[in-house]
């Protein structure tokens, strides 16, 4: 470390802001599912590669990519909820089983993007170029990735606060039968909470998109940190995702930075370890919270 | 968070009630054994390529059998065998290239791998199962440690990383790893054959079956059965749970230590993909298509998945994950039991007993100089000093303070009932005085002995039965197994737990439904049946929590005439909502308001008292918060 | 219904996985190839299976070998290295392939390696790698570290400049050409300021970024492999870093990475191969008529990979004519004493010490097309490191891999 002046902090905290942003993105969906429906979709990953292939094949059409990635997640949305209706449905309270099917559903997704776009890594060119502080230059789309993530959580929890569906959904979580009760439809919420943590994998995989290959197999990368990252992170929706990645994410990359991402990488899952260890119940657990 | 403790336990109805069979239970050793004579022989007839593809499947379907006696056996559900499995092959890998050239055989390198993987399942295991951490999170920790170690040993490309003789080559793997080869110093090394590998494989594989077998059929197979049906039943009854599932973890990290060393010398190689997450989700994928809870399952799932692959490996390739993603779903989808025990119930329907509801038997509950009453076990003359005693109990969580600093004491024997309006903190008493929540301050004396920090297993090996309000028996275990592993806990042995458990259900007026499933019980059957779970383990003092709770009239009338027979050997104190009930029970009454005690005496009197009756109201006579 | 549906169709798949996939004929003799067609090792195994193909069917279209047709075993290991070794053993003991070529990374050779041993199974690894293997049943065609690496340090650091930051992916490939680049760049008066080693399944290069900011080397030495890493590229030029250092490598464009980044992405970026697309020969002009013609004008670009596997096939295929047999031991002394290709890349010879390729190496940019514009060009660069370690000829039972500094 050479000169501890202003623009190396900032790209140290940039970079490491993005690393957590990153991880918050990638786990958003997989905390939607797993919190609201203890689902564990091993097929997360590819819902993510998805978003991705959608922007990408939106912005080979001209559309700006401003545009293209709302539209991705959108559309992933309606895959989720399709996927929900034919194949998730069954699998309520069978937490082993949603393991299988998703890992059958997640080869076969992946298998199908190869058979229809190619093995081949394909791209979109990073926008907005970079930036130059103090010596230091910085990809400006970093920013944006990070903000979109405050975002992303901000519109999550709006959902789940303002809106009628989510207001519905937190109260079936808390007690199915008597949500029932009430009238509250179980399998149609059912449906819309999968949509949505589809639709949130494929905003991440769509912001990710200019930034990484976009390839069939870019979900595995992100699929064993994103389901610790929520298992970590415990119950609560939005304060476990943040938290965790704040703490995993964090982690990794100062780790990363002091050494080698090897170690950044055993770092996060020693850490992941030592968290479930200390708090069973994971960080939001111990604050009680569901958002 | 929901509880997902639910989803890994689903009970299994592969477990018959054990008198009847003392000559069936070997069915399963005496099939092994056939089977793999059959194998052995017949394998001298299959060409090469098969003896050698025969070889494969078996030994990862050990590994799937590791699996499945950890998880479908015991209900931990560990997403890492694949670690124990890389250890064992990196083991034997660095063990056979120093040794070889010495022993002239690899044998002991086997054995040394399938200690090693052992100690590293102990190492972790006590890391998990000593620090409380439960289910989707134990399979959370064992995924991390496999991915740790698929991180770490990639990284140990350059030649500095070597353990004497053997590189271990980072993410190339290591090379020139001798294949099993037996001799003895000082004689020639002779490598074996193709065939003569699957024989041995084939000879092992059934020993470690045979083993498993045995231990299940064995009062340890049922306690471990017991943990993955209802840990928490199990750890009120006085099992150390913790160690139990160590121990399970141990023998399945050795099995899997034991594949994985036999792997490395079928392939001569060994790299990290085996500790990757491919290789840890196949493992669970060939336990889930062939049965969780079978272990025959493992080895028909290896067979079968692998099959699959590797028959479209060798034609269209580019279908490949889709026909393996569509055969994954349809299993789930039409075979959610997995497919030996959907074979099973094809060939050998269960009949399964109605439940027929018994109503209260007839027996009249009447006094004598014999006690037909007297709960076996517990006899009139035990001292058991059976007092309990708690000094300024206080507990609280955040900001609210739902104990607030209770002194009773409870008398050597006899019942006494706890009662108070909603939230007036007597659930909060019984779980601290269970061991359930552990207290902000105070102390909880039992005979004497500070039970207040003890471990519930600690509390009823000393003495303390526990029943809690929703009924916590054993579903998947008929009515004679729960009552015997109760009786097991405290007699250490098989016969005299036969016996006594016999007793017990004579004396609970369940004789008739003795191997039905308690999970087919009604509920005034479970809730008695748990009753009888507790006498059987001979308590000193008894902590029943609403146990009328959905009963109808006649049900509590006799439940009342039980706890009133057991309040004469021994030291009952029961939480209770049900006046009624309360009210037959003609005993000592103590009622909770706002964490505290507020009134102690008999019904009656209490009953008269306005300030009793303007808490229960909610009047303004009663404090409020 | 659904259960006896399910029960059929597990009775029915069962019973088929039991069946042999593929019935031997007598005439034709039977070849076997193992790569990975399918899974994250695609990007690179798609184009060495395509390649497979069109050689196999090449060289039965010029009449085959000792009068017979080549008849082709292929499986896809699914990148999924526990397979190699279950199909080697397959391709081994139930076809009975007289050859395997097969492997992509190098920990898929070594799963095979130890099968085709014990089987006396001739083996070709076709693929660029770290080099060193040295056993006599081993024939490698792809590019090593000293054909590739010594002459782009060279190259680097006397146009662009003396200070390198080397960044590879962490495992054996990257570690192992680290150290060369150490090594060559000592040689040549150089100095690596920092050496970075990014795990495969890392997409996320902003630490890396931040030290390249600190560090200002003049010259960054791209060893990163795999479409993760493709990512560095995209990240880099997004900081704005492309002009400031330049960019060598001897792995971009093995996996495509010209065609995924945008032309401004990847402009500039210096690679080192025996064979691009763009090379000008006869032969080349032929064999790229060839692919489009079977797989279609709109095919991906052609790499390097595909044609290490054409010239392996070529070169057994040649060595055994000149044996008359395919006999192992036959085949093998053919291919030691010396064949020659005319390759696409331009003449490759099989040198017979130490089993490796003498192949010619161009120097090309990326350009603003997605392709590469040739800059340079060596002519037939021995394997030196692997000629200077392994005779294989004098001491035949070397089996090992050597490493730098041994």
């Amino acid at each position: 470390m050479e000169h501890a002046s202003i623009g190396w902090l900032l790209n140290i905290g940039v970079s490491m802001a993005l690393s957590i942003a990153i991880l918050a993105l990638v786990s958003l969906g997989l905390a939607v599912m797993f919190g609201m429906m203890g689902i564990i979709n091993l097929a997360h990953g590819e819902f993510l590669m998805c978003g991705a292939y959608v922007t990408l094949s939106l912005t080979r059409i001209d559309v700006p990519l401003w545009l293209a990635i709302p539209l991705a997640g959108l559309a992933v949305g309606v895959l989720g909820y399709g996927v929900e209706r034919l194949l998730i449905r069954f699998l309520y309270g069978r937490l082993a089983d949603s393991m299988l099917a998703t890992w059958g559903l997640s080869l076969i997704m992946a298998q199908l993007t190869v058979l229809a776009f190619g093995p081949s890594t394909q791209g979109i060119p990073t926008p907005l170029g970079s930036l130059s502080i103090d010596g230091y230059s910085f990809s400006r789309y970093a920013f944006v990735i990070i903000v979109c993530a405050m975002l992303l959580m901000a519109l999550v929890y709006l959902m789940f606060t303002r809106t009628s569906y989510g207001v519905m959904a937190r109260a079936a979580v808390q007690n199915p039968a008597m949500a029932a009760a009430v009238g509250i439809n179980p399998r149609k919420l059912n449906a819309l909470n999968f949509a949505f943590g589809a639709a949130l994998a494929g905003w991440a995989g769509g912001l990710l998109a200019p930034m990484v290959g976009v390839m069939p197999s870019m979900g595995e990368a992100y699929i064993a940190r994103a389901f610790m990252t929520v298992v970590v992170g415990g119950p609560g929706i939005i304060t476990g995702t943040a938290s965790a990645s704040l703490l995993l994410g964090g982690i990794e990359n100062v780790v990363s930075y002091l050494s080698t991402p090897f170690f950044g990488q055993g770092a996060l899952l020693i850490v992941a370890i030592i968290a479930v260890r200390l708090l069973p119940t994971g960080i939001s657990g111990r604050w009680q919270r569901q958002l | 968070m929901h509880t997902h403790a639910s989803f890994f336990r689903r009970p299994d109805s592969s477990m018959t009630p054990m008198l009847s069979h003392v000559t069936s239970r070997l069915t399963p050793i005496r099939a092994t054994l056939v089977l793999a004579i059959l194998l052995i022989v017949g394998s001298l007839w299959m060409p090469d390529f098969l003896q050698s593809q025969a070889s494969n499947w078996i030994i990862f379907g050990l590994l799937g059998v590791s699996l499945v006696f950890v998880w479908g056996k015991a209900g931990i559900f560990s997403f890492g065998q694949g670690a124990f499995f890389g250890i064992g092959g990196y083991v034997y890998g660095i063990a056979s290239i120093n040794l070889v050239a010495v022993t002239n055989e690899t044998v002991s390198a086997v054995v040394l791998a399938t200690l090693g993987a052992a100690v590293a399942a102990g190492l972790l295991g006590y890391f998990i199962f000593y620090g409380k951490v439960g289910d989707v999170y134990v399979g959370v920790v064992t995924l991390a440690s496999t991915l740790v170690l698929f991180t770490f040993m990639s990284s140990t490309a350059s030649p500095v990383y070597h353990v004497g003789d053997a590189l271990l080559g980072g993410y190339n793997g290591m090379a020139g790893i001798p294949p099993l080869t037996v001799g003895w110093p000082g004689g020639s090394p002779v490598a074996l054959t193709i065939w003569q590998t699957l024989a041995i494989l084939v000879a092992l594989a059934a020993l470690v079956l045979c083993v498993l077998y045995t231990l299940l059929a064995r009062p340890f197979g049922y306690i471990v059965s017991a943990i993955r049906d209802n840990e928490q039943r199990t750890q009120l009854l006085g099992y150390d749970i913790r160690l139990r599932k160590l121990v399970v973890f141990m023998i399945g990290g050795a099995i899997a230590g034991l594949a994985g060393a036999l792997y490395a010398a079928w392939g001569m190689f060994i790299s990290p993909t085996v500790f990757g997450l491919q290789q840890a989700a196949l493992v669970v994928i060939w336990v889930l298509v062939g049965g969780r809870a079978s272990i025959a399952g493992a080895f028909f799932g290896v067979v079968f998945v692998e099959g699959l692959s590797t028959l479209l490996g060798s034609g269209g390739g580019n279908a490949t994950p889709v026909v393996l993603g569509v055969v994954l779903i349809l299993v789930v989808l039409l075979l959610p039991q997995g497919t030996v025990p959907a074979l099973q119930s094809w060939l050998r329907p269960r009949t399964r007993a109605s439940s027929t509801p018994v109503e209260a038997p007839a027996a009249e509950f009447s006094g004598g100089a014999v006690d037909p009453l007297m709960p076996p076990g517990l006899s009139a003359g035990s001292s058991a000093n059976s007092s309990l005693r708690v000094n300024g109990l206080l507990k609280r969580f955040g900001g609210l303070t739902a104990v607030h600093d209770v002194s009773i004491s409870f008398a050597e024997r006899g019942v006494h009932c706890l009662i108070g309006p909603n939230g007036a903190g007597k659930s909060t008493f019984f779980n601290l005085l269970a061991g359930r929540f552990s207290p902000t301050s105070g102390q909880i004396l039992f005979a004497g002995r500070d039970m207040t920090r003890a471990e519930p297993h600690t509390r009823a090996r000393a003495g303390m039965g526990i029943k809690l309000q929703i009924a916590s028996i054993f579903p998947g275990h008929s009515v004679h197994e729960n009552v015997w592993l109760s009786a097991y806990a405290k007699l250490h042995s098989r016969a005299a737990a036969e016996a006594r458990a016999t007793e017990i259900i004579d004396w609970l007026g369940l004789g008739p439904l003795r191997h039905v499933l308690a999970g087919e019980l009604s509920h005034g059957q479970k809730q008695w049946l748990e009753i009888g779970m507790v006498c059987a383990t001979a308590p000193g003092i008894v902590l029943l929590d609403e146990p009328t709770a959905g009963m109808t009239r006649t049900e509590t009338a006799r439940t009342a005439a039980l706890i009133s027979s057991l309040g004469r050997y021994a030291n009952v104190i029961v939480v209770e909502h049900d006046m009624a009930f309360v009210r037959q029970l003609n005993v000592p009454v103590t009622v909770f308001h706002q964490g505290s005690v507020f009134a102690s005496g008999r019904l009656e009197e209490l009953q008269q008292d306005e300030r009793v009756l303007n808490i229960y109201l909610g009047r303004h006579g009663g404090q409020r918060a | 219904m659904f259960n006896l549906c399910g029960k059929s169709l597990v009775l029915a798949l069962a019973l088929t996985s039991l069946v042999p996939a593929h019935a031997q004929s007598k005439d034709p003799i039977v070849v076997g190839s193992i790569l990975d067609e399918t899974g994250g090792l695609n990007i690179y195994g798609k184009a060495m299976a395509d390649s497979t193909r069109l050689a196999i069917e090449d060289i039965n279209k010029s009449g085959g070998v000792l009068g017979s047709q080549l008849k082709r075993v292929s499986y896809d290991a699914q990148s999924n290295n526990a397979n190699y070794s279950r199909y080697a053993n397959e391709l081994a003991l139930r076809d009975k392939a007289v050859v395997i070529m097969g492997g992509v990374t190098s920990a898929s050779r070594e799963a095979i390696r130890p099968v085709a041993d014990r089987n006396k199974t001739l083996y070709f690894y076709n693929e660029q790698y770290e080099g060193g293997v040295c056993d006599k049943n081993v024939f490698n065609t792809g590019v090593v570290p000293s054909q590739q690496l010594a002459p782009l340090i060279d190259y680097a650091v006397k146009h662009y400049g003396k200070r390198l930051y080397v960044l590879a992916a962490d495992y054996n490939y990257g570690h192992i050409s680290a150290d060369w680049v150490k090594t060559y760049a000592t040689k040549d008066g150089a100095q690596v300021v920092g050496t970075d080693f990014i795990p495969l399944d890392v997409a996320e290069f902003g630490s890396t970024i931040t030290k390249l900011q600190d560090n200002k080397p003049d010259v960054v030495v791209s060893l990163l492999v795999g479409g993760n890493h493709i990512a560095f590229y995209r990240q880099f030029a997004s900081a704005g870093l492309g002009g400031k250092m330049t960019i060598v490598s001897p792995t971009f464009g093995l996996g495509n990475e010209q065609t995924v980044l945008g032309a401004k992405e990847a402009k500039g970026i210096l690679a080192i191969y025996p064979y691009f697309q763009e090379v000008d020969t006869p032969a080349n002009r032929k064999f790229t008529a060839l692919w489009s013609s079977t797989y279609g004008a709109n095919h991906g670009y052609i790499t390097d990979s595909a044609v290490a596997v054409w010239n392996g096939w070529h070169l057994w295929a040649k060595a055994v004519q000149k044996a008359g047999t395919t006999d192992r031991t036959k085949v093998i002394s053919a291919l030691e004493s010396g064949i020659s290709i005319d390759s696409p890349s331009g003449t490759v010879t099989m040198d017979g010490s130490s089993h490796h390729a003498i192949q010619n190496t161009y120097f090309a940019q990326a350009n603003d097309s997605h392709g590469f514009t040739i800059v340079g060009k060596q002519d037939a660069v021995p394997p030196a490191f692997e000629k200077e370690k392994c005779d294989l000829i004098k001491n035949p039972g070397l089996h090992t891999q050597f490493m730098p500094g041994q």
